[in-house]
């Protein structure tokens, strides 16, 4: 069963077929698009009953020789890391194809640069080969820049350029970190499952200078502090669909990066950084989240949230124990659904409205409430209100975090408390007060953006009540990679 | 030892290439398209017969008095030849060149791929500079072909001056090496050292670099390229710059060795400074042939690094780059072709980067072509060009060249910039007509090939890779 090179290529099959089509037949496109996203999800939801809970190794794994000349195999499989996100790329990525429904211009174009966002997306997470990695890694990189540039706001050529120019000067590195790594193996390989066992050959020194290479890359992505400039200018101009996929599943690289290759394969590195990495994770948190206090616009202010998101996954990272893992790992996913409802409904109401000012709106609760029940919950999630899925994953964050960092885990804190002051500002500022009468013939969601948003909704709930169906999978491989640390 | 029919494939070049002259003579100018397709047919013949001697190495491979035909020059010239035969698709949809001088032309072009065979075989420096002189000859009139355009002339004129200087200056460093050695020939050679040498080395590395358009010799490049019709600037930016590469390949990776000589600290610099110069000056240019002139300068940096590194992926790593360049580029050149003569009003630059606006919309094959070779020339997988970049920057890992590679990335990342100008121009400006631009038929061959190369080369580059591993052979 080829299962994990199913999900992966079924949408780059999709879009072969979509480049073949006339571009008049646009309904045939955008049939053509979701039926491959929802084969894609379909395919990805079988792999939960054949997973085995109990085992860290790898599962899945598929083999073949891809480049003998240069020790390049395809390897492909996934453990409980990877596994969570392997799902909620599929199931982000769906829900992305059906509100890009709306899309109006270069139909054929939009839908082919996003399938093959997909494919990009997904290999990341099961690639097991370095050299493998790092295609995926950059096939997300040339269609999100044609999704921006293209389809985005008013400056869309500056932030698609910024944001393949910061993307690639990170990933540049990894390449040659991926080359440090193969040349001091013994022997050579790419092979990731071998080079995490390899670290015992490597001095401290050469694990530090290599894990600078891959952070940077991966630093860029999460966005870490300082490299965070891109993000907010990336996600303002975005089509909204493409905001989703950003939040929801590209920032959620950096941090699989971290975990999957700094942590597993250079200890002594991560080691030698967490110090800076914990620091790195409070600032985030902090200052992201005034960021985000600062802004009138309602998009870049969902947008900062997400630095302070994930801030939470960097501090559970940071925290090096299984708790801490499981908490990163599941604030991803959190966060991916979280947020993506939070763009779509962003975009709802500047589909309506076309502005994203909070300022401009006033009582819309009365007018829209469908709308403000949905973008209510999803703002109470998103600041991690208890019954939930932001609660539990930033608790086992801070819980996880704090026997190691107990000062900087009470700094981060405050982060929560900033971040609720801003959702329930703009809470305030949008669906209460008294009516601003230039909004009144405002029209509630529609079917299509309904089906988009609900599922998120009812994921939210599902995963505030029962994170224990979503932790079962990660456990085992969280337990053995806290591990390996204490050893 | 007799053994010229080592050469046979020089020769029957060398003949095809005058019988075109006098073919010339037979042929009236509107039927001139035959000629062109004699001179392809030329090139296939030659292409084939150098195929051949791969197959019986044992009787068409030898170490010759001036020349040693092995797999390496073996691959240069195939190479040679594929991109001559390519250019030529171009030049056969290229409307601008006058068709009564037909003949010539296609002899210029042929001579000038028969320099490059002799130079990637060359062992003697006498036979290095002869073939120089004639790629360097038929280029400077090929050049300026377009007698009408005075760019074409300008362009052909900084050619020559550039190119007279730096043949001196070549020839004044032969005649120090034989002053200090007692003979042209590069085998054996025992005794080095002593500033003369290195200044006999020095003074001919500068004509090779003029040739392969490497700083600090690069400066006839944007014009020339310019100036030049278009099916030449394809051929001039890749023909002469593979060969001589090739040639400093054998010279500085086999022949002398850093172990004899050791020039890496200078070759690390000349690279960097390639490599910089060529990308930075790109970001200025609004003209999509001297982008690409200085994209191809910034090309052969790249290429540089594995002299640098002067292990075996470095010598394979030259070979997979060449090879890999010659399909970006000529895929590169043959839009800009196409796109460059559907708009010739006289009172705009055809070649400007406006007449890219809004090609997705017109033509998204041939837009998402374009981006495809762009990409690929600035290295992102899944095109070839990636591949050529990881084996260059793998073998000056290898070496320890650390810094060196970060330059290269770093330079990588830089020259996304400017080509992903031309992609903004293509997918994110509002075309001026919404008609399908019109591609002729022998372009769109260049331009398909082009295309599979690229994109299955990146996908699948173990065929290329195991080609790369058997050419890396060399005598002595």
């Amino acid at each position: 069963m080829y299962l994990l090179s199913l999900i992966t290529f079924t949408p780059l099959i999709a879009a072969m077929i979509v480049l073949c089509l006339p571009k008049e037949k646009e309904k045939v496109i955008q049939i053509v698009s979701l039926a491959a996203g929802a084969v894609s999800f379909a395919f990805s939801l079988l792999l939960l009953p054949a997973f085995d809970k109990h085992t860290p190794a790898m599962q899945f794994i598929e083999r073949f020789p891809w480049i003998p000349s240069l020790d390049v195999n395809y390897i492909m499989g996934i453990d409980g890391l990877s596994l969570p996100l392997v799902i909620l790329t599929t199931f982000m990525t769906l829900l992305a194809l059906i509100g890009s429904l709306g899309i109006k211009e270069r139909i054929k174009e939009y839908f082919f640069w996003f399938l093959v966002l997909e494919t990009g997306m997904l290999g990341v997470f099961e690639a097991l080969d370095l050299v493998l990695f790092y295609f995926f890694w950059e096939l997300t990189l040339v269609p999100m820049y044609f999704l921006i540039g293209i389809w985005g706001g008013p400056k869309k050529e500056f932030a698609a350029i910024k944001f393949f120019l910061y993307t690639l000067s990170g990933s540049v590195f990894m390449l040659l970190a991926i080359l440090a790594l193969y040349f001091n193996s013994t022997p050579n390989t790419f092979d990731m499952m071998a080079l995490m066992n390899a670290h015992s050959l490597w001095s401290p020194r050469f694990q530090i200078l290599v894990f600078l290479g891959f952070y940077l890359a991966f630093a860029i992505k999460v966005p870490a502090f300082p490299f965070h400039t891109w993000l907010p200018l990336a996600h303002v101009e975005a089509p909204t669909a493409v905001s989703v996929i950003l939040a929801a599943v590209l920032l959620k690289m950096g941090v699989y990066g971290l975990l999957r290759i700094s942590y597993g394969m250079l200890p002594a590195g991560f080691e030698w950084f967490l110090p800076m990495l914990i620091v790195i994770a409070v600032v985030n948190i902090v200052y992201g989240a005034l960021c985000a206090m600062a802004q009138t616009d309602m998009k870049k202010m969902v947008a900062y949230s997400s630095v302070n998101h994930m801030g939470y996954c960097l501090l559970g990272v940071a925290g090096v124990s299984a708790t801490g893992f499981s908490g990163a790992v599941l604030q991803m996913v959190n966060h991916g659904i979280i947020t993506g409802s939070l763009f779509l409904l962003v975009g709802v109401i500047y589909d309506r409205a076309h502005t994203r000012d909070i300022s401009a709106f006033g009582g819309l609760a009365a007018r829209v409430p469908v709308y403000a029940a949905l973008m209510s919950l999803a703002c109470f999630a998103s600041l991690g209100l208890p019954g939930l899925a932001g609660f539990i994953s930033e608790f086992l964050c801070f819980l996880g975090a704090f026997p190691r960092w107990k000062v900087y885990t009470a700094i981060g804190v405050l982060g929560i408390l900033t971040t609720a002051a801003f959702f329930l500002r703009m809470i305030e500022k949008v669906f209460l007060g008294p009516m601003n009468n230039k909004w009144t013939g405002m029209s509630d969601m529609n079917a299509r953006e309904l089906a988009s948003v609900v599922p998120l909704t009812v994921v939210t709930v599902a995963l505030g009540f029962w994170p224990r169906w979503a932790l079962d999978f990660m456990n085992a491989t969280m337990i053995h990679m806290a591990g390996l640390f204490n050893k | 030892m007799i053994n010229l029919h080592l050469l046979y494939p020089e020769m029957v070049l060398a003949v095809m290439a005058l019988g075109l002259i006098i073919a010339e003579l037979f042929v009236a100018a509107k039927h001139s398209r035959i000629l062109y397709h004699l001179a392809v047919l030329a090139a296939i013949i030659v292409l084939c017969l150098v195929g051949f001697t791969l197959s019986n190495p044992g009787q068409y491979q030898g170490l010759g008095t001036l020349w040693s035909v092995d797999p390496l020059s073996q691959f240069f010239k195939l190479l040679v030849l594929l991109a001559t035969v390519l250019c030529l698709f171009l030049a056969l949809d290229y409307k601008e060149l006058p068709p009564k001088h037909a003949g010539i032309f296609l002899c210029l072009l042929l001579l000038s791929s028969c320099g490059m065979m002799f130079l990637v075989s060359s062992v003697d420096l006498l036979l290095t500079f002869i073939a120089l002189e004639l790629i360097s000859i038929s280029s400077f009139i090929l050049t300026g072909f377009e007698r009408r355009n005075k760019k074409s002339t300008e362009g052909a004129v900084k050619y020559f001056l550039f190119g007279a200087f730096s043949s001196g200056v070549m020839a004044y460093g032969i005649s120090l090496f034989y002053g200090f050695t007692g003979g042209t020939r590069l085998i054996g050679l025992a005794h080095t050292g002593g500033p003369l040498f290195i200044l006999a080395i020095l003074l001919i590395l500068l004509g090779f670099a003029f040739k392969a358009s490497i700083a600090p010799m690069h400066f006839w490049v944007p014009d020339a390229y310019e100036g030049a019709p278009i099916p030449v600037t394809a051929f001039l930016s890749l023909a002469p710059k593979i060969a001589t590469l090739g040639a400093m390949l054998r010279l500085f990776s086999v022949l002398l060795p850093a172990s004899v000589l050791d020039l890496t600290a200078l070759f690390a610099l000349l690279a960097t400074l390639t490599m910089t110069i060529g990308n930075f000056t790109a970001f200025f240019q609004n003209n999509v042939k001297r982008l690409l002139a200085y994209s191809s300068i910034a090309q052969a940096g790249y290429m540089l690094i594995g002299i640098v590194s002067g292990n075996t992926l470095g010598l394979e790593g030259i070979l997979l780059y060449s090879f890999i360049y010659v399909g970006m580029n000529i895929g590169a050149f043959a839009v800009a072709q196409a796109v460059g003569s559907e708009n010739s009003r006289p009172d705009s630059d055809p070649y400007a980067l406006e007449s890219f606006n809004g090609l997705a919309r017109r033509s998204l094959g041939t837009a998402l072509a374009m981006s495809f070779f762009l990409l690929s020339l600035s290295g992102i997988p899944p095109l070839a060009g990636f591949i050529g970049k990881f084996y260059i920057f793998s073998s000056a890992m290898q070496a320890g060249h650390y810094l060196l590679a970060a330059a290269g990335v770093i330079n990588s990342v830089v020259s996304v910039y400017y080509y992903m100008r031309i992609v903004y121009h293509m997918f994110f400006k509002a075309a001026q007509t919404q008609a399908a631009l019109p591609i002729g038929p022998y372009l769109f061959g260049s331009l398909a090939i082009a295309t599979i190369a690229v994109i299955f080369f990146g996908i699948y580059p173990e065929p290329l890779i195991a080609g790369v591993k058997a050419s890396a052979q060399y005598l002595p």
